[in-house]
């Protein structure tokens, strides 16, 4: 022990001797390699999925969080992708839907008199379905811009390998609704007649943007999910809540405009993208 | 594959473009390194060797360059030493634990001539490993279904990884004074002369089993790269709960009560260094729900023995328990201990 303690001691000394003994001056130097690597890209031969070819990618979208109506839009998005990062496209869909509990809850024990009669749909004789009133999205359109920053893979029970890439998307379109329509003003239904509750058409211009991946499965196809919101404002229970005084946040026996609400309608996509043209490889 | 190296008695030293001025105090520094060396061997005792040194016959002559070519075996000699080489000599590692195993000189010239398929899979070592290390993991959560009363608040997760890919742990939820009762509601009720029972939660604790199955890396802007994972998660704990009086408040008040519940999830983790990573998890929570009763005892009020009176708490529930799921998303960071760790192999 005495020896390994006087030894380590002497090479501590040794070396702070030499180095007391030479200009301290630190500076980066570039290794110089030689052989086949010197010089050599990061990655070589990275498979270039997307630039260069168009896409179609059939969807089919489920919304979140809500209140009277779920909609499922079937649809498709189509795009080009001019390099690896960038492509421009549109998705658009049709939409249908079923009813929430809370629709069905309403409409068994909601009671049709007068104090429902703007709010709740009736006949001149008694209950019609308040599913009917409730406003549903009928189809979607919206071109966009798709930026894939993220380009990687994963490992599955670290077996099974996949490249994946991640991308962000921003777009403008609209969205048509059927909605309950205006009411009660001069000139229009009054709120209270059976009629008043058959629902219009709408079209609302709206934003729309969301993240996704996107797991290549072969050279020709990907699975993708992605999550998008697009929020707009919207009557979604067919209903007179807003528009009188003193602030106009109370009923006003009148269904228009004041009664669409703003609601960030998100929804949950699963896609399966099939890629035309050849694949290309990087350098 | 030949990579080209220095003779050996130039110390290894990486080959330099000539006309590279700048090199030129890191040679400086090459020689104070050398002379510390040089003085640390003198004052220290001469130890034992477990090599031998190098030989005449492996010192090729000073100014030339070896050609190293790593497809032959390790124990082959330099060109023009072909003839004392001796080929099914063991040359260490498998040749020694296994000779059939052992490459030959032939086996790799022909291996060589296969054609190889050019796209590389390069699995390299993970960069952060979960082995015996523990997550604390903060977050925040918001609430995903619940579009009557949102539930948001903080929570904290602590898992224990008993394999690099396997973890237990507990994790809790803290609601209380945080849920929202959404004006969706009030709108709802004044419009339908409907109430829709309304529930609030105080707390949430639970034991979990965390498992990773997928896990992979991106390239940012082919600039950087981050490795990420993909967990799964199922665990059972409590929850506690209460109706918020909404069919009679003026006679109804209700005490949280702890519910048995279960939870499963699916969480993304990226990390941004080898023991701090940001995490985005969905959660479902399912427990069995007691919800308020939508009808009024008819008794008189103030007589809370009275079994037909609005005042007796009997009468504030409805029968049964209604099977409720609290999807929420939680945002947040990992934090593993300890900091650093070993892999077990070499790069």
């Amino acid at each position: 022990m005495r020896r390994f303690v006087k030894a380590l001691t002497s090479a501590a000394l040794g070396a702070t001797v030499a180095f007391a003994a030479c200009e301290p001056k630190a500076e980066a130097q570039e290794i110089q390699l030689t052989g086949p690597l010197a010089g050599a890209k990061a990655v070589r031969k990275l498979r270039l999925y997307r630039e260069g070819r168009f896409e179609i990618a059939p969807t089919v979208s489920f919304s979140l969080l809500d209140e009277y109506r779920r909609t499922i839009i079937g649809g498709a998005r189509l795009q080009y992708n001019f390099t690896d990062w960038l492509a421009v496209g549109v998705w658009g869909g049709y939409g249908f839907g079923f009813s929430t509990d809370l629709t069905d809850q309403i409409d068994t024990v909601a009671q049709r008199n007068a104090r429902t009669a703007i709010n709740v749909n009736h006949t001149a004789t008694g209950t019609a379905p308040f599913g009917d009133q409730v406003g549903r999205i009928s189809w979607v359109a919206f071109p966009q811009v798709q930026f894939i920053p993220f380009r990687g893979k994963l490992a599955l029970f670290q077996a099974l390998f996949v490249d994946a890439d991640a991308y962000v998307f921003l777009g403008g379109g609209a969205a048509g609704l059927q909605e309950r329509p205006d009411c009660g003003a001069a000139g229009q239904t009054s709120c209270s007649n059976p009629s008043s509750f058959t629902l219009g058409s709408r079209v609302a211009p709206a934003f729309t943007g969301g993240i996704g991946l996107n797991f290549w499965l072969a050279d020709l196809v990907s699975l993708g999910i992605e999550y998008r919101a697009m929020p707009f404002s919207w009557n979604r229970g067919g209903f007179d809540s807003r528009g009188g005084p003193p602030s106009g946040n109370f009923p006003d026996n009148k269904v228009d405009s004041s009664d669409q609400t703003f609601k960030f309608n998100q929804m949950l996509s699963i896609s399966v993208g099939v890629m035309l043209g050849d694949r290309k490889t990087s350098p | 594959m030949n990579f080209r190296i220095e003779p050996a008695g130039s110390a290894g030293r990486i080959e330099r473009k000539p006309d590279e001025a700048r090199n030129k105090p890191v040679e400086k520094m090459s020689k104070c390194f050398a002379l510390a060396a040089a003085a640390t061997l003198l004052l220290a005792p001469v130890n034992a060797f477990a090599q031998k040194g190098p030989t005449k016959a492996d010192a090729p002559g000073a100014g030339q360059t070896q050609e190293l070519d790593l497809d032959q075996p390790a124990d082959a000699k330099p060109a023009g030493q072909e003839g004392t080489a001796n080929p099914a000599a063991p040359a260490g590692g498998i040749c020694e634990i296994d000779p059939s195993a052992c490459p030959k000189g032939q086996d790799l010239g022909e291996a060589a001539k296969r054609k190889v398929k050019a796209d590389i899979y390069a699995v390299e070592q993970i960069y952060a490993l979960r082995y015996h290390r523990f997550e604390l993991q903060p977050y925040w959560n918001f609430t995903l279904n619940d579009q009557f009363v949102s539930h948001p608040g903080p929570g904290l997760a602590m898992n224990y990884y008993l394999t690099n890919v396997l973890a237990v742990g507990l994790n809790g939820n803290f609601y209380s004074g945080l849920n929202v009762d959404s004006d969706f509601n009030f709108q709802n009720r004044r419009a339908t002369r409907v109430a829709v029972p309304l529930n609030e939660y105080s707390w949430s604790g639970a034991l979990d089993f965390t498992y990773v199955p997928v896990y992979g890396k991106f390239a940012g802007f082919s600039n950087f790269i981050f490795s990420y994972d993909i967990f799964v998660q199922g665990g059972v704990g409590a929850i506690s709960t209460r109706p918020i009086p909404v069919i009679d408040p003026d006679n109804r008040k209700f005490d949280f009560a702890p519910k048995v519940a279960f939870n499963v999830g699916i969480g993304l983790r990226v990390f941004l260094t080898r023991w701090l990573a940001a995490n985005i998890m969905i959660a479902d929570y399912i427990f069995p729900e007691k919800l308020e009763s939508l009808s009024i005892a008819p008794g008189p009020v103030g007589q809370p023995n009275n079994p037909t009176s609005p005042s007796n708490s009997a009468t504030w529930l409805q029968d049964g328990a209604s099977v409720t799921n609290n999807v929420q998303a939680q945002i947040g960071i990992s934090v593993f201990l300890p900091f650093s760790f070993n892999y077990r192999l070499p790069k």
